[in-house]
Order: structure tokens, then C-alpha cells, then sequence
């Protein structure tokens, strides 16, 4: 057997599936992209739908993008560059297929519930549990269809495409299973196990890191095969792949809680979410200098070659988001751009840049191969390339703009603390124009996206499918295998975990202990640096030889990648909620609000509207004191929210008459002119839906929110009796209402929204 | 682990053709790594360690002290304000505008264009809920009616601005 030949066909059928899904779903979640755009211009654009409505497609348009487009193309890349580089068909044909199929159902699932309200209200884990398990079980299919195409590898040693694929299944898993870990109240509806601050935390350990690991870290390994592949160089620097790798999984973890600077988050995370952001920079600019400097000695074929073109771009555009990404977690640059179009700006300056170039780039480079053919027409690709160019320029800049004037407005006060814009309006009108270029920018975008679509399914019709093949001999069995004790008794691994070990101790304890965490800190560095230099060979074998292995390999991987989430999220899992509330305390909602609460979840509010008020003066004057950490530590999901398209609501309760709530969510230009916000009228049709009430709260009770020991029945009356009391209240004001419509619930929810319990008479602030 | 820069040492295994130098890192690269490495153990050693830097609690607390003293500085420099002021002011042309535009803005929505009223009470008539002389307005327009729902202006205003609309007001009541 050992000097025989074989020819091993590969599987590239799920790769072409996986990349016309991609497309196809690309094309989707961009048109939903540019609509929900142009709703921010035109509230007519609702159309006074409720499936229609910003607040349902806004997550359709989110979950589309990252989950449909980059989902399906990153499974094609890693699925076509993995057999190709260990040689190997996929690991099972039949789980290719669950896997593919999979996938899709959750697609059209997601795309059904989203605009029909159902929703976890969480950004970018919107989806409901059914769903949830669904794809972690597809996740895991992926999982073992990868691990077991690796397993019968004909190639001992693993490339770094591989690590980078390593590093996103193992990864995405843990966040996606710890963020959606809920109780059901019933077959559509669930509560997030984590509330209030402790929710938010989890939250963008997940939402970060699903931009890590679900956005970049996949599309990095297929930059590593395509890139050299296409351009016939090699790789610039081996070193640098190990380096940057290395780096980037252990610190992007860490630095989540950028997303939540200047909130009600302890203080000692929010640094460390800074820090951790500065120190990411480097790292990834790792990545860029790989993949740009690969083209060295190439750079030529950038004019004639598409392909090239859209990467040597798309890595620029990587380039580009990871320097802003830490330049906007720096505290101060927070204060101005948090909850602005800018943040808004930097996420398409990805996406758009980064994730759809490389798609394109990819796409170019396969479907002349998987149909074996020629490239349909070159200068229709470039065509979408400039297409493409100019509108995420358009985009990306008008949002600079568009954030950076809003953030000045809102921030503006004076030096007896008068705002320059009392009225939230006045900073919307301002950047009306700015909101439109958007549109057009995002536009021009999907037009040379479409142009691709259309390119490549005239190149499809041209060609006929085959399966790429390739020939193996018998691998030779001689190499000595490492396990996991050899992979962890090396000083390489020894003197990281040392590092990291001692480091927090000198970080995060105090006295004595910080003292030795100190000292053991720099014993290690300078042992480490001693050591290496004198026998650096022995760390480059220990290496070669992890490769080799890819069980102790993965370990490492999930060692480096769960620390920081461990040190970040355990402490404050375990903390007792009484006791860290400061000095004002939720109040826990009576059975009327929980509903209300339910319909501003559903309808999406938190897309457009925060209960996050930050310690400024122009915040506080604007909405009154700023948000403590007790005012939501009953809330199941947190509703801080990211963006302010509208004004914050930490403070709304009584600040106007329920008339007022009635006339703005009906028409809210009838109270708000010039407002973008959509009309609510079927809030006044639809009725509150009372049933389910006895099991939201009993959940509500096993996540230990306070409830009293209520009877479906006493529920029932309360909620009830409580709506009948508001609607008498908004018949005095001349409004005609049905008691038991959402309307009611949701002003019963607005109208207590920051009336907490002050646990101190004197009052901070103000 | 000393080498040279321009040497094209290349690995020897290759990954479906796939070729790797072995190029040492750039300079400029590991200086920023370390850079941002070293001011990020110096911040945290100011914030958490040293606690020399305020948390943003303090920093807000010492930002309102500042505009407290401002405030009660410019108050005593302005000195007065009597139900007599607004009356000058009622009749000043330039302030009475600047009021109304003001009342457009903020107060229409609920008051009606013409003050006719809605949510809000009307404040074209004679009927003064709360009195009727321009420091009763005054203080109405600062501090609000938390039970009708009426939300205080004056942090939002300032007084320049409240005092304007109040002149606005006057010039327009029906005695």
C-alpha cells in the first residue's frame, strides 16, 4: 500500500452551492440594506406596516449580511481551500449536505420571523431559540465535517488558512452558545438567562468578536489561500502569520466592552475594553502586511486581473477598519462618535470593504474554475469593481460626516450648561442630506454587486461542472505524534500562560500579591527572551510539530481565545445584583408593563432609541441624570441599545401625558415635526396578549427577577386593571382607545421607564 | 535570530503550491505592537492603580460643579429679574421673535401653533392655571408640571432662552 498512487476527487459541488446561496442571499440582504436606508429619509417608506417597519428589517438586514452572505461564503472558501490544502474530500458527503440545507432553512426561518416581530431583541442574535438551536447543531455539523475532513488529510503539516478556520469554528461556538443561552415562555418567545449590565457584557463579547471570528478571521484564512494563489507569490512572512495569529485570538476577545464605554459597566472593564482595542491594532495590521506585501513583485497584475484587485482593496479596507477600530475605542473619541451614523461608517468600511470585496475577489477566482471555463467578461468586472469602489466612498464618508456633525450638535453645552441644540430634531434635520447619500452610495454598491451575480451566472451557463482531483501516495506513518501534555510541557506554551497568569495578578490584586504578580511578570519576559535567544530552534520545531497535530492545536486555540472572556465575564456573573446597584434600584414592572416591555422589544425600538444615559453634561442636561448600573438589573434583554437615531429613553416615564405618547406613536410628526420615526397604527388595533403573561413572569422569577407570588388569575386582573386605568386617563385627554390594545401596555412601559428606587435620599447629580 | 532584511529565506514544505517566505517581522510593526502594549499597562497603572485618573462618575461631578459656579456667577451679574423686565422685554421686537421661534420648536407640539392648546393648556386666553404674571410663567417654563406631564425647560433652555419664549408669552397674553 505505501507507494501507491490514489486520486482523491474533491467535493466541490457543496462549494458551489455554498457560493450561489451566498450570492443569492448577498443580493437579499442588500437590497433590505438599501430599503431600510432609504427609511430613514422617507418614514412613508414603512409604508404603516408593521412587518415592513424599520424596527423588524433592520435585524433582517443585520442577520442577512453576516449570516446568509458571509455565512454561505466563508463555507464555500474554507470548504474549497481546505480540501486542496490537506488534500483531503470533505470528511462526509451526507453531512455537506445537512450542513448546506441546514443553513438555508435557517435563512428563510430567520427572514420569516424577523419582520414578523418575533425577536430575542438582542443586535445581531435577534433570532428565536428554535432557531438558536438549530444553528448551533448545524455549527457543530460544520464542526465535525471539517474536523473529519482534516482528520484524513494527506498533508501532515496544517497551513495558516487552516489555523484561521480553526480558530472561527471553535470560537463562533462558544460565543454563540453562551449568548443565546435563554429560558423559553413559550414555542416563539424566550428570555436571555443574563440581564441588565451583565447582559450587555455578554452581549458584546459576542457582538465584538462575532466581527472577530464570524467576519474576519475566516476571511483572513481565505485571504491566505487566494491571495498567493491568485497573484503566483508567495506569502510574505511565515513569522508574521504566527505572530499576528497568535495575538489577534488571544486579544480580540478582551475588548468587547468598547461597545459599552461611558455606560453603567464597571469602570475597570470599560479600560480594559480600551486597552485591549489599542493593543489589537498591531495585530492586525499583521494580517494586512501579509496579504498586501504577498503582492509584492505582482503589483502588475492588479490592472489586468480582477480578481487581485478586489483583494489587494478589500485587505486595504481591512487596513483601514481595524486603525478605526481602535481609534474609536479610545475613550474620548467614544464620548463623540457612540451611538452616532460614524460607528455606522466604520462597520460598512468592513463589511462593505473587507467582507464583500473578498467575496468578490473570491468569486472570480472560483467560478472559472468550478465550471471550467473563462470568466464570463473581464470588464464587467471591472466595472463592478470601480461600482463598488465609489459606493462604499460614498457611504463610509457621508457617514463620517454624517456622525461626527451629530456628535458635536448632541454634545454641544455651554459653559453654564446650555445646550446649543436643546432639540434632538434640529441634529436629525442636519444631517439629512448626509443620510441620503447613504442611500445612493449603498445603491451604486448593490448595482455592482448585481453586475457580479449576472457576470457570473452568464460564466455558470458557459462551463460545466467538475470536481477538482488530486493525486495522493500513502501517507508514511514514521512521524512521531504530540498530544496535548506535549503540546503544554513546552516553555513556548509555558511561558505564555506564565505571562498571562502573572500579568493579572499584577493587574488586577493588590499588595503583596501584585507585587509578586509584578516580579514573576518580568522573571518570565526576560527568562523568555533568554531562553529563545539561545534556543529559538527548539520553540520553531516544538511549532512545526503542533502543526501536525491538530487536537492539541485546537486546544490552544480555545485556550487563547477563552481567557479574556473568562476574566471579564465571570466576576460579574457572580456578583449579587442588590448589592451593586449604587445608589438607585429597578423597580420590578407590574404585569401590564412586562407586556408593554414585550412590544417595544418586538417592534425593534432598541435599533433607534438607547436607555443609556452617559455621565456627561450635555447627556444629563438632555435626559435627565445619567443611567446607573442597578436601573436595569432586572431587565431580560438589556435594552441599552448602540445607536440613537432618535432621542434616549432611560429617563422618558411622565417626562410627557399619555396624550402625547398616543398622538406620536400614531403620527409621530404630529407631536415631533420633521421626525423619521414610522407611524404605529396597528398598536392601536392589535390587542396585548394578556395569555402568556403567568409564564413570561414565572421565567422571569426562575432568572430571579423579584416578581411577587402572583396566580395566573391576579396577573390577569392587574394587567387589566391597569390598562383600564390608563385608557380612562386617555379619555379625559380626548383620545379613544380599546383598554386591552398594545398601545396601552407600551405607554404603561414608557411612562415608568427611569422611575427606579433612589436607595440614597441625596441624589449624585443635579 | 539575527538576519538579513532583504534575504529571501523560503520555506521548503508548500500547501497546494502555496510558497512562504520567512521574512522578519517589520520593525515599525513590532515597535507598534510594543507601544501600544507599554501605554496600555501605564493606563491602567493611572486608572485602577495609582488612581490618579478620575472615574467618569468624578469627572461629571466636577464638570457640573464648574457649571454651577458659572451659572450663579452670570445670575448675579444679571442681577434682577422682575415681572417689570419682561414687560420691556414683551415689547422688544428682536426678543419676542427669537421667543416665538422657540415656542415653534419646542412648545407647539403640545400648546398648538397658535396656543390654542391640545395636550397641552391653551395659552391664548385669559385663564392662567398656574398665574399669570411673567414670573410665574417663568418658573412654570423652568421646573415643568411633572403631574400634567409638562417637562422642565430650564436645563434644556438655559435662561436666556426660557427667558425669551416667557417674553414671547407676554407680549401675546389677553389681559
Amino acid at each position: 500500500m505505501s507507494d501507491q498512487k490514489r486520486v482523491i476527487e474533491y467535493d466541490d459541488q457543496t462549494v458551489r452551492m455554498f457560493m450561489i446561496a451566498s450570492i443569492f442571499w448577498g443580493i437579499v440582504g442588500m437590497l433590505v440594506g438599501v430599503i431600510v436606508a432609504a427609511q430613514l429619509n422617507f418614514h412613508i417608506l414603512n409604508f404603516d406596516t408593521s412587518w415592513l417597519t424599520f424596527g423588524r428589517l433592520r435585524p433582517l438586514h443585520t442577520n442577512a449580511v453576516i449570516f446568509a452572505f458571509v455565512g454561505n461564503m466563508m463555507f464555500a472558501g474554507v470548504y474549497h481551500s481546505t480540501q486542496r490544502l490537506v488534500k483531503a474530500r470533505l470528511g462526509s458527503d451526507l453531512l455537506s449536505k445537512v450542513h448546506f440545507w441546514g443553513w438555508q432553512l435557517i435563512i428563510v426561518s430567520a427572514a420569516i420571523t424577523l419582520p414578523l416581530g418575533y425577536t430575542r431583541g438582542k443586535e445581531y442574535a435577534e433570532l428565536i431559540w428554535p432557531i438558536n438551536i438549530a444553528v448551533a447543531l448545524i455549527w457543530v455539523v460544520f464542526g465535525i465535517n471539517f474536523f473529519l475532513t482534516l482528520a484524513k488529510r494527506n498533508e501532515k503539516s496544517l497551513y495558516v488558512a487552516i489555523w484561521f478556520y480553526i480558530a472561527t469554528i471553535i470560537t463562533v461556538a462558544m460565543l454563540y452558545i453562551v449568548n443565546h443561552l435563554s429560558i423559553p415562555t413559550g414555542l416563539l418567545h424566550s428570555y436571555p438567562i443574563f440581564g441588565g449590565v451583565q447582559d450587555a457584557l455578554v452581549q458584546w463579547w459576542y457582538g465584538h468578536n462575532a466581527v472577530a471570528f464570524f467576519l474576519t478571521t475566516p476571511i483572513l484564512g481565505i485571504m491566505y489561500y487566494y491571495m498567493p494563489k491568485a497573484a503566483d507569490r508567495p506569502v510574505y512572512s511565515y513569522r508574521l502569520s504566527v505572530v499576528h495569529f497568535w495575538s489577534l485570538v488571544f486579544i480580540y476577545i478582551w475588548a468587547g466592552p468598547h461597545h459599552l464605554l461611558y455606560t453603567a459597566l464597571p469602570g475597570w472593564l470599560q479600560q480594559l475594553g480600551m486597552i485591549f482595542s489599542l493593543m489589537l491594532w498591531a495585530p492586525s495590521w499583521g494580517g494586512m502586511l501579509n496579504g498586501l506585501l504577498t503582492l509584492r513583485g505582482a503589483w502588475d497584475k492588479l490592472r489586468t486581473d480582477p480578481v487581485l484587485k478586489f483583494f489587494a482593496a478589500g485587505v486595504t479596507f481591512y487596513g483601514m477598519a481595524t486603525f478605526e477600530g481602535p481609534l474609536l475605542s479610545i475613550r474620548s473619541v467614544n464620548a463623540l462618535a457612540h451611538y452616532t451614523d460614524w460607528i455606522i461608517g466604520h462597520v460598512h468600511a468592513g463589511t462593505l470593504g473587507w467582507n464583500g470585496f473578498m467575496a468578490a475577489g473570491m468569486f472570480y477566482f472560483l467560478a472559472p474554475r468550478l465550471w471550467k471555463t473563462k470568466l464570463y467578461s473581464v470588464p464587467m468586472a471591472n466595472m463592478h469593481f470601480w461600482l463598488g469602489l465609489v459606493g462604499i466612498l460614498l457611504y463610509v464618508a457621508s457617514m463620517w460626516v454624517s456622525g461626527i456633525t451629530q456628535g458635536l450638535m448632541l454634545n454641544n453645552a455651554d459653559e453654564q450648561g446650555i445646550l446649543a441644540y436643546p432639540n434632538f430634531l434640529e441634529t436629525l434635520q442636519s444631517i439629512r442630506p448626509l443620510m441620503l447619500t447613504r442611500v445612493v452610495g449603498g445603491g451604486i454598491y448593490l448595482a455592482g454587486f448585481i453586475l457580479m451575480a449576472y457576470n457570473i451566472w452568464k460564466t455558470v451557463q458557459s462551463g460545466e461542472a467538475v470536481n477538482g482531483v488530486c493525486e495522493v501516495s500513502a501517507a508514511d506513518e514514521d512521524a512521531k505524534k504530540m498530544g496535548l501534555i506535549g503540546a503544554v510541557t513546552h516553555p513556548a506554551f509555558l511561558y505564555s500562560a506564565g505571562l498571562v497568569v502573572f500579568s493579572c495578578i499584577w493587574l488586577f490584586a493588590d499588595g503583596f500579591l501584585e507585587l509578586i504578580g509584578m516580579g514573576a511578570t518580568i522573571v518570565t519576559v526576560m527568562s523568555c527572551i533568554v531562553h529563545f535567544t539561545r534556543s529559538g530552534d527548539s520553540f520553531a520545531h516544538w511549532y512545526d510539530k503542533l502543526l501536525e497535530n491538530s487536537m492539541p492545536f485546537t486546544v490552544l486555540v480555545l485556550i487563547s481565545a477563552a481567557t479574556g472572556g473568562v476574566v471579564q465575564i465571570v466576576p460579574l456573573v457572580n456578583i449579587d445584583k442588590a448589592s451593586v446597584a449604587e445608589d438607585k434600584m429597578q423597580k420590578v414592572y407590574t404585569p401590564l408593563e412586562l407586556a408593554g416591555r414585550d412590544i417595544y422589544v418586538s417592534e425593534g425600538c432598541y435599533n433607534c432609541h438607547s436607555q443609556q444615559i452617559r455621565p456627561f453634561v450635555a447627556e444629563v442636561k438632555r435626559y435627565g441624570d445619567y443611567s446607573r448600573l442597578g436601573e436595569s438589573i432586572y431587565d431580560h434583554p438589556y435594552q441599552w441599545g448602540s445607536k440613537r437615531t432618535g432621542p434616549d429613553l432611560a429617563r422618558l416615564g411622565d417626562k410627557y401625558p399619555d396624550a402625547w405618547h398616543y398622538d406620536h406613536m400614531l403620527d409621530p410628526r404630529q407631536t415631533s415635526p420633521g421626525s423619521n420615526m414610522p407611524n404605529y397604527p396597528w398598536l392601536f388595533e392589535k390587542f396585548t396578549d394578556y395569555g402568556s403573561l403567568p409564564s413570561k413572569i414565572n421565567a422571569q422569577k426562575m432568572l430571579g427577577v423579584p416578581f411577587p407570588d402572583w396566580s395566573p388569575a391576579e396577573i390577569d386582573s392587574a394587567a387589566k386593571a391597569q390598562a383600564k386605568a390608563i385608557q380612562k386617563k386617555l379619555e379625559s385627554q380626548g383620545k379613544e382607545v380599546d383598554a386591552d390594545t398594545e398601545i396601552v401596555a407600551l405607554i404603561a412601559y414608557l411612562q415608568q421607564l427611569g422611575k427606579s428606587i433612589d436607595l440614597e435620599h441625596e441624589v449624585a447629580t443635579n | 535570530m539575527s538576519q538579513n532584511p532583504n534575504e529571501e529565506k523560503i520555506r521548503e514544505h508548500t500547501f497546494d503550491g502555496i510558497q512562504e517566505f520567512d521574512k522578519s517581522l517589520p520593525n515599525w510593526w513590532l515597535f507598534t505592537l510594543y507601544a501600544t502594549i507599554v501605554f496600555s499597562i501605564a493606563y491602567w497603572v493611572y486608572y485602577q492603580k495609582a488612581g490618579i485618573g478620575l472615574d467618569q462618575e468624578e469627572e461629571l461631578k466636577a464638570a457640573m460643579a464648574e457649571i454651577d459656579e458659572n451659572v450663579a456667577r452670570a445670575k448675579a451679574e444679571a442681577g434682577v429679574l422682575d415681572d417689570d423686565t419682561f414687560a420691556v422685554m414683551a415689547k422688544d421686537q428682536g426678543i419676542v421673535s427669537a421667543g416665538e421661534l422657540i415656542y415653534t420648536q419646542n412648545c407647539s407640539a403640545c400648546h398648538g401653533a397658535n396656543r390654542e392648546g391640545g395636550i397641552g393648556l391653551a395659552l391664548n386666553d385669559a385663564e392662567w392655571k398656574h398665574g399669570s404674571n411673567p414670573l410665574a410663567i417663568k418658573k412654570i417654563v423652568d421646573e415643568g408640571v411633572a403631574t400634567a406631564g409638562m417637562p422642565p425647560w430650564g436645563p434644556v433652555l438655559g435662561d436666556e432662552k426660557v427667558n425669551q419664549v416667557v417674553a414671547f408669552l407676554v407680549s401675546k397674553q389677553v389681559k
